[in-house]
């Protein structure tokens, strides 16, 4: 039998590409995406395609943890100062870009067609659903509908799920902070994702507060006062800078607040506030396995 | 009796006005939540009150008291009007202990935050008098080792950081100390640290006052010389160390306290000690409470760090023509070490270096994944387009800094004078930032700016020689007071958020970014039209150095001559500033080591430390770019972290 070559064997694999059914649209499958946002990029992942290069790459672990990110994928350096000469090497098609990066968009332009995602802007209103309408632009703009769809629903099952989990329960109202230092905080609350997806699991914001459209505000620990019921409970999201924790201990302000009491305070994991739809679900996720093992 | 009423008049009038105006602030900050009715439970304002409001008042009076104490011990031991912890790098030394172990060694911190910050500054300050012993603790090359120890600490931690934190990102240089509080743990433990080094200073403050009547007097009194010298050192060491482990850097606090406390009349060394001290309390008591008003909410995030050196710099600008002149810097000489190298050997050997540095910096990168790639192929038309108006506007600003430094050395007749330490940068910077926030940028018109800026300080620069002399401390002084008063500026600026304060902060570092084609284009036809025009004055800087006398017996038009080299100077820094920021410190280095070559003349001077400087520059920036790529390094802040260690290698060498 004649032993078959590379030549003729990539002839023929270029025979059966032509004869297989054209998609909707044809280039998509083949398509090199790079992502300079996390939330785009994760995104891209639940719809099954797996990115060339991805902006900040070195900090997924730090910020957004799932889902997890293959091994294929390139980092490109900082958002701010993507590393050009690595990006022409990756030879995108696609390059998923935010308005915060828009210095960048005169040089972006010549090396592939970039797509430009509002999703927090001051009239963007609750972030959850805004997120969920850009999940179906991505979709549409990459000829996955189908996969956006089906990914929208898994999500809405998986917070419908983190529900029924807690329903059962007499739920605390939570407040979700990211510690700055020992005497400030972020506090989240609405129009944030964070906001919007305790919304949807049916657990109530313990600060009521409208934040900024982002959704968090910068507090001083002594504000944290402003929440009454005894009951409530506080998470705060890693990462905590290191001499936060001890430094609250000494600290009056913090000791006299009802959080400072045992079981009051979660060191949660990472989630990214900044995020998309998976973000959203891995927070839900979070702050039902903790209410779940205290309740 | 009257002599020694009337020296500590002036002084606690001084300390006097200070609390006066501290006490008037604080009673503003407090009145509030003073005469808000107590409720019961969790009161907000009373708790932010006494643990807040209060243990960050009695911080700012602890930390300046023990800053200014420090920096007056430092003075009176080192015999030397300049130094305090600032300036000696022994603050940015204890902070640079703390970044590198809470980066690497997170569980240390928590029981030895204070041991760490001992560690560090007694290795810096060991470095810096260290090397200062080898010079006679010459005053100028102690200050000028400490600051470049500074620079590079500051660099070093900022790198570190951002390498680390890129979310938390901050590139101070000088200053980012916070005194925001939430216990009296801090306040209280700074007293009792301080009140243990106060007693050992009153122990010693005899026997310190006996070192003003020189080496051989004080000997002949009895006194212990190393032993006393050393256990004064220690003690300002740890004052600073313990400040910064508390509560960050606070800049220039114990250069202004005692500077004031000797322009209010202090004179002995006991009366400067404990005045400085007490002005040192009341100036960061003012200064944070100042702060605190001005800002608001946003005042627990305005480092009073870089604040107290937006205070400091100014008032120690206006002080200057007042400040006696004590000391004298020797002329820079024709070196005897000259013979040892052939100047055309040099000159070949820094050309070849600097074309395997361009050829490194061209076709040497790091790909997709990291790896190292030598480029070819495919994409060769399309990276070197990305890389080499990197490289061509480094080696321009390099090239153009250092022939400044050379034309500054000569006119100046001081051997640290360069385009950085005189201030020179930190004016072109200025200019930028004005253009960056009044007009709208573009290249030439932020050229124009910074050419202003830069043109500026040299007048100023100028008219203050006029009537000194060049006496190189007042116009050192200045040019330090300015670079970290620009430093504190955009700093502050940029923790207001304001995003064109990033772009700022993007310059202050040095990042060629954002340079594109016509802007390095521009950039290298700039510095070869200026570089030809210092080649054509060789005559003039040849001469110029022997003085005013000889200059003029040959013809020279002296006034004429000086300003036109005084606005090239400021010319080719202003343009280099652009892209690689003001603290490069190629200007001082270009230079030395071109005269460290044997290339002393004019002529030879300049092309060596063009060569040098370019070569530096480009390697900076290729280092900055592949050394943690994808992620980019400002290339200024790779050349100062390059260039201090050499600097301060070469200056030991020539004890």
């Amino acid at each position: 039998m004649r032993a078959i070559s590379r030549r003729s064997l990539l002839c023929s694999a270029a025979a059966a590409a032509t004869l297989m059914p054209i998609p909707l649209l044809a280039e998509v499958a083949g398509q090199r995406i790079v992502s300079l946002d996390y939330g785009l990029a994760s995104t891209l992942l639940s719809l099954d395609l797996t990115p060339v290069g991805i902006s900040d790459l070195a900090d997924w672990g730090k910020w957004v943890v799932e889902p997890a990110v293959p091994a294929s994928v390139s980092d490109i350096g900082s958002a701010y100062e993507v590393d050009f000469e690595v990006l022409i090497q990756l030879k995108p098609d696609v390059i998923l870009t935010t308005p915060y990066l828009d210095e960048l968009l005169p040089k972006l332009r010549p090396i592939a067609k970039v797509l430009r995602f509002e999703i927090f802007t001051p009239d963007s209103g609750p972030i959850l659903p805004s997120v969920m309408a850009a999940t179906r632009k991505l979709g549409s703009e990459l000829g996955r509908d189908r996969e956006a769809e089906r990914f929208l629903a898994r999500a809405d099952e998986f917070f419908e799920t983190c529900r029924t989990r807690l329903t059962a329960r007499n739920t605390p109202p939570v407040a979700l902070v990211t510690f700055m230092d020992a005497r400030h905080a972020r506090i989240y609350s609405a129009p944030g994702l964070f906001h919007n997806a305790l919304e949807r699991i049916g657990v109530k914001n313990a600060w009521t507060r409208q934040s900024n459209y982002w959704g968090f505000e910068t507090i001083g620990m002594e504000e944290l006062s402003a929440i009454t019921d005894p009951a409530a409970r506080l998470i705060a999201f890693d990462p905590v800078p290191p001499d936060v924790l001890p430094k609250l201990a000494e600290s009056p302000l913090w000791q006299r607040l009802p959080f400072s009491r045992p079981g009051h305070l979660t060191i949660a994991p990472p989630a990214l506030m900044f995020g998309m739809v998976n973000e959203a679900m891995r927070f839900a996720g979070l702050v039902t396995d903790i209410l779940e093992k205290d309740a | 009796m009257t002599a020694l009423r009337r020296d500590n008049l002036g002084p606690a009038l001084v300390v006097c006005c200070l609390l006066v105006a501290g006490c008037i602030i604080s009673w503003l900050l407090t009145a509030p939540a003073l005469s808000a009715s107590k409720s019961s439970g969790y009161d907000v304002q009373s708790m932010v009150l006494y643990y807040s409001t209060l243990p960050r008042l009695a911080t700012a009076l602890l930390a300046g008291g023990a800053l200014a104490l420090s920096g007056a011990l430092f003075q009176q031991v080192l015999r030397n009007p300049l130094a305090d912890p600032t300036t000696l790098g022994v603050s940015a030394g204890a902070n640079l202990a703390i970044v590198v172990v809470s980066l690497f060694l997170p569980g240390l911190l928590g029981a030895g935050r204070d041991v760490v910050a001992l560690c560090g500054s007694a290795a810096a300050a060991a470095v810096v008098i260290g090397l200062g012993a080898r010079r006679g603790f010459s005053p100028y090359s102690l200050v000028l080792c400490g600051l470049v120890l500074s620079l590079w600490c500051g660099g070093l931690s900022a790198i570190l950081t951002y390498l680390n934190q890129r979310y938390l990102a901050s590139l101070f240089i000088w200053g980012a100390g916070s005194l925001a509080q939430q216990s009296w743990a801090i306040p209280v433990s700074l007293v009792w640290k301080m009140a243990i080094i106060a007693i050992i200073c009153a122990v010693v403050i005899r026997p310190l006052s006996l070192l003003d009547l020189g080496e051989s007097g004080s000997t002949a009194l009895g006194v212990k010389l190393a032993r006393l010298r050393m256990v004064v050192v220690a003690c300002a060491v740890g004052l600073a160390a313990f400040v910064t482990s508390a509560v960050g850097v606070i800049g220039f606090i114990g250069l202004v306290g005692p500077t004031l406390a000797r322009l209010a009349g202090a004179r002995r060394p006991a009366q400067v000690i404990v005045w400085s001290t007490l002005i040192g309390a009341g100036l960061l008591f003012v200064a944070d409470g100042t702060l605190q008003l001005a800002a608001g909410g946003l005042g627990d995030f305005l480092p009073t760090g870089a604040v107290t050196a937006i205070f400091g710099s100014p008032l120690l600008l206006a002080l200057l023509p007042r400040l006696k002149v004590r000391h004298r810097i020797q002329q820079v000489q024709g070196r005897p070490s000259a013979s040892r190298w052939n100047m055309k050997v040099s000159i070949v050997v820094a050309s070849a270096v600097l074309i395997i540095l361009l050829a490194l910096g061209f076709f040497v990168g790091r790909g997709p994944g990291g790896g190292w790639t030598v480029l070819s192929g495919e994409y060769f038309n399309e990276i070197l387009a990305i890389r080499s108006p990197k490289v061509v506007a480094a080696l321009a600003s390099g090239a153009m800094l250092a022939v400044a430094g050379v034309v500054l050395q000569r006119l100046t007749g001081n051997e640290m004078a360069s385009p950085e330490v005189l201030g020179i940068s930190a004016g072109a910077t200025f200019g930028v930032a004005i253009a960056l926030f009044a007009v709208a940028p573009g290249f030439s018109g932020q050229l124009i700016f910074a050419v202003g800026g830069a043109i500026t300080v040299l007048a100023v620069i100028l008219l203050g020689a006029r009537r000194s002399q060049f006496a190189p401390e007042r116009v050192l002084l200045a040019g330090i007071a300015l670079s970290a008063m620009v430093d504190a500026v955009v700093g502050v600026l940029s923790s207001t958020g304001d995003p064109r304060a990033v772009l700022l902060m993007r310059w202050m570092s040095g990042s060629t970014y954002l340079v594109d084609g016509t802007t390095a284009t521009t950039e290298i036809m700039i510095a070869a039209v200026l570089i030809m025009i210092a080649l054509l004055a060789r005559r003039w800087l040849d001469i110029l150095p022997l003085g005013p006398a000889p200059a003029a017996a040959v013809g020279l038009p002296l006034a004429s001559s000086r300003l036109a080299l005084f606005g090239l100077a400021g010319f080719m820094t202003a343009a280099a500033t652009l892209t690689v920021g003001p603290l490069s410190f190629v200007g001082l280095m270009g230079p030395h080591l071109a005269r460290e070559a044997g290339l002393t003349r004019a002529l030879p001077q300049i092309a060596g430390a063009a060569l040098i400087g370019g070569g530096l520059m480009v390697a900076a920036d290729f280092v900055g770019r592949t050394i943690a790529a994808p992620y980019q390094i400002p290339a200024g802040l790779v050349s100062a972290l390059i260039g201090a260690p050499f600097l301060m290698i070469l200056l030991s060498k020539r004890a």
